[in-house]
């Protein structure tokens, strides 16, 4: 009966608050006049983030909302490498390893995150998402492996530390020379429309920012493998 | 060959994913869908005439059809009642498994755990050890005829053969 009790405040609360929120919730109809807020009030407007750096000011004020979550989302990575691998003394020492049963979901379940984390980074500039939150999927895909097999797997599979980090330098190099290339054109730094073309072949691409979620994706999905080889690495690390 | 089907799997699963098919989403999931392919397909497919065989992939829907219904119900019905009236008499017993293949295993060993009331522990190449909550019986081929026939015979529609 106390149960009982606590359970129902606890639901009427938690519908309290919701309703509460809710009205301040409302997608806003004004969204298209935000870019021009942003750039007349970062630094000198009535509501100033005191930030002469827009960017650096929409990231970390107006929108800190977006950059704490995308930080939520290396953190959930990590929280996920470190309780999947929470077992892992008493599985190595398991003669056969995992199961068959395992093994096998291994491999499907390998392929259904490796076709999402391309969705999500191909569609970063029209749905959330983007190349780092596609990257970090993508990553799962040789944490599976590892776990599942065993990094000997994966490195017979052909994704050793050493691709993994050809991989990442190509993501890294292709950001690199995508922010560079509007100044050889006679635009500003990671310079975006204009330069980069909106639409290819009536395709919205956005200009630059799919490039750039592209890249994103190959340099963090790489990125967080060669992390995850590393942490696996039983021969790793002196005697004492 | 062995990609083929991999690379058809990855880009219908693509294009249901992303909700949309436009030309983009196409031109993406397609070059998806040839890296998926040259990824996993020599994991995932042994025989690529089989994997590309319709009859199998409609034996499979049918089946997840009937699982999600019929099957399912019928476990859950059971296990509510259990949870009312408390009545359970848990145990691990062993079940010997007839099928050979791979996947067909896979799926009789997650219909098990799938269904309340019983779940997949362990398993070799001859036994499934399954956590019952109610152990009728202690005799593996009784137990078997209980828990697992039902299933086996759609894997090996879907997978042997």
């Amino acid at each position: 009966m106390k149960k009982l009790i606590t359970l129902s405040i606890i639901l009427l609360a938690v519908l309290a608050g919701a309703y509460y929120l809710s009205s301040y919730l409302a997608p806003r109809a004004e969204l298209n006049a935000l870019g021009e807020f942003y750039l007349r009030n970062s630094y000198f407007g009535e509501h100033s983030a005191g930030s002469p750096e827009v960017v650096t000011a929409i990231l970390w004020d107006y929108r800190g909302l977006d950059t704490y979550f995308e930080t939520a989302v290396l953190f959930m990575a990590i929280i996920s490498a470190v309780s999947i691998f929470r077992n892992i003394p008493s599985v190595s020492f398991h003669p056969r390893g995992f199961t068959n049963i395992t093994k096998t979901g291994v491999k499907i379940v390998g392929l259904i995150t490796f076709v999402a984390a391309a969705t999500t980074a191909f569609h970063g500039h029209i749905t959330p998402g983007g190349g780092f939150q596609g990257g970090s999927m993508l990553a799962v895909v040789p944490l599976l492996v590892i776990v599942g097999f065993s990094k000997k797997a994966l490195e017979k599979a052909g994704l050793n530390k050493e691709r993994a980090l050809v991989i990442r330098t190509i993501g890294l190099l292709t950001i690199a020379l995508a922010a560079f290339y509007p100044l050889l054109a006679g635009g500003r730094f990671m310079q975006n429309l204009s330069i980069y073309p909106k639409e290819l072949y009536g395709m919205l691409v956005s200009g630059s920012l799919s490039l750039f979620n592209m890249a994103e994706f190959l340099a963090v999905g790489a990125g967080f493998t060669i992390i995850f080889l590393l942490l696996s690495n039983p021969e790793g690390g002196s005697e004492a | 060959m062995r990609f083929l089907p991999v690379t058809l799997l990855a880009f219908i699963l693509y294009i249901i994913i992303t909700g949309s098919a436009t030309p983009y989403d196409i031109i993406t999931g397609a070059i998806t869908a040839v890296v998926a392919g040259l990824l996993f397909g020599r994991y995932l497919v042994k025989n690529p005439q089989k994997a590309l065989n319709p009859a199998r992939w409609v034996a499979m829907v049918a089946y997840f059809i009937k699982y999600i219904t019929v099957i399912e119900l019928k476990a859950h019905l059971d296990v509510i009642k259990r949870i009312i009236s408390g009545e359970t008499n848990p145990g691990i017993i062993k079940v010997p498994i007839t099928v050979k293949d791979e996947y067909a295993k896979f799926l009789v060993a997650n219909s098990i755990t799938n269904t309340p009331g019983t779940v997949t522990v362990y398993m070799d190449d001859e036994y499934a050890y399954v956590n019952w909550i109610d152990v009728k019986t202690r005799d593996p081929d009784e137990a078997r005829r209980e828990i697992l026939e039902e299933f086996e015979k759609h894997a090996k529609r879907i997978f042997e053969g």
